[in-house]
């Protein structure tokens, strides 16, 4: 680590991989906390890009999390969503971290909802760039195959290699890079272990500290 | 529940409504706890007034008109529900057809009107494209001149071809480096080409150039792409 990310604001959000416990809202976010950077952190089960960026409801819960303190967890569906605006507005970041791609993949469809998912991803990006913010958008991982989530390799590697040109100006951080095809077991084809979100925010945290050293820095 | 915002979009979108309510429905046969994109897939449909008269758009959901001033005359990009029957009337002056539509996932059609010596006209234009690139502009020509053999849209003062080979009530795409180009739509003669007036390319952005005749000679209606969003 180079302690690039120390001092810096840094928002994080992102699907149902943020929120339970110790899921990224608590991996990745120590991680960058332990490097100095200020974090707040949040997430939205079920959400897509979109979901940040148009109000409306939140289907499974959500979640968020400053600096130090611990998660506040809220399971209830219903809830209205954060904003991307609202949350730049809010905590203004030198520095938003997307992790999304699971609730957008389309598993078990025959085909790749590719425009639609561009859209969501672009109105998402939009929003940040606008504000002339960098940001990093992080790949979904591997998970494992033959689950109620239809989630399988082959879609995810389409899903990656699809976000990678997709998501600019954010830069692209992909996950399934991180590890090979079924390494990090799940507990449900889509969720990793404990040991695999430890795992996943390591490898995050270190490709933001490099990324960092892009970054511009706010006076 | 659905919000408030989509309930206007509800008002002015053709099939939004048809849409909603089939993503609904899906998403609560299927009861997934994390929705994966649209259930059933997504395709968009949009229409585009090229008449020289108010069009008017009526579905079993809702009734639009849309006007003829440059800003308006292109509506955006509505998601539809794929596989399934759209229907609904088109209407100019008078004049009146149907619309009978069934769209493929991921297709995006335009329903141009148009009006001419034979009255009201639909031209239906369809595509699926794969171009989605956040690092580039999509440009699309949209040839609705059935005079014009061999569309083509040139940039610069030299009239580099960009896209060319257009028959009528056909689509040529490319994407371009987002940058800040005069363009023109051309049909035979680049000396003679039209500006299609879209200022500086945005990255990720897509753009559609209409080319269509009109009593005083070739028009070219050129705008960047909307898509309304999906919400389910």
């Amino acid at each position: 680590m180079n302690a690039l990310l120390a001092g810096l604001a840094v928002l994080i959000i992102g699907d149902s991989h943020m929120v339970t416990r110790d899921y990224l809202i608590t991996t990745l976010h120590d991680d960058l906390v332990a490097q100095g950077a200020n974090v707040d952190s949040y997430g939205m089960c079920g959400a897509n890009a979109g979901d940040w960026v148009y109000p409306t409801t939140v289907s499974c819960g959500r979640a968020e999390r400053h600096a130090k303190a611990g998660p506040v967890i809220d399971r209830k569906a219903g809830a209205p969503t954060y904003t991307i605006d609202a949350l730049i507005a809010k905590h203004h970041p030198n520095l938003v971290v997307i992790e999304m791609g699971d609730t957008m993949a389309g598993y078990g469809q025959r085909d790749f909802p590719r425009a639609w998912i561009y859209q969501q991803v672009h109105a998402l990006t939009g929003r940040i760039a606008a504000q002339n913010i960098p940001c990093a958008w992080v790949g979904p991982p591997w998970g494992n195959e033959g689950s109620s989530y239809h989630k399988t390799f082959a879609r995810v590697k389409e899903m990656s290699e699809f976000l990678a040109s997709a998501v600019a100006p954010c830069s692209f951080i992909d996950s399934t890079e991180f590890a090979k095809q079924g390494e990090w077991p799940t507990i449900d084809g889509q969720h990793l272990t404990s040991a695999g979100y430890r795992a996943w925010g390591k490898d995050i945290a270190v490709s933001l500290d490099k990324l960092a050293s892009q970054l511009p820095r706010r006076q | 529940m659905i919000s408030a915002a989509v309930l206007h979009r509800l008002a002015v979108g053709l099939v939004v409504a048809v849409a909603l309510a089939a993503v609904a429905a899906a998403v609560a046969a299927e009861g997934r706890l994390y929705p994966s994109g649209p259930p059933n897939g997504v395709a968009y449909l949009r229409f585009v007034n090229l008449a020289s008269q108010e069009a008017t758009i009526v579905s079993p959901a809702a009734k639009i008109a849309i006007p003829v001033d440059d800003a308006h005359r292109i509506r955006e990009f509505d998601p539809v529900p794929p596989n399934s029957k759209l229907t609904g009337t088109v209407q100019l002056g008078s004049a009146s057809t149907t619309i009978d539509l069934t769209l493929k996932p991921n297709e995006f059609v335009t329903v141009a009107v148009s009006s001419g010596t034979d009255g009201l006209t639909l031209t239906v234009f369809r595509e699926v494209p794969s171009d989605f690139n956040a690092l580039k502009s999509s440009l699309g020509l949209f040839n609705l001149d059935r005079n014009c053999a061999d569309a083509e849209l040139v940039a610069g003062d030299s009239h580099q071809a960009v896209v060319t080979g257009v028959a009528p009530g056909a689509i040529g795409r490319r994407m371009v480096n987002p940058v800040k180009v005069e363009l023109a739509a051309a049909c035979g003669d680049p000396t003679k080409a039209v500006p299609a007036k879209l200022g500086a390319l945005v990255a990720g952005d897509r753009y559609s150039i209409f080319v269509l005749a009109s009593a005083t000679g070739r028009q070219v209606v050129a705008q960047r792409d909307e898509q309304a969003p999906l919400r389910p």
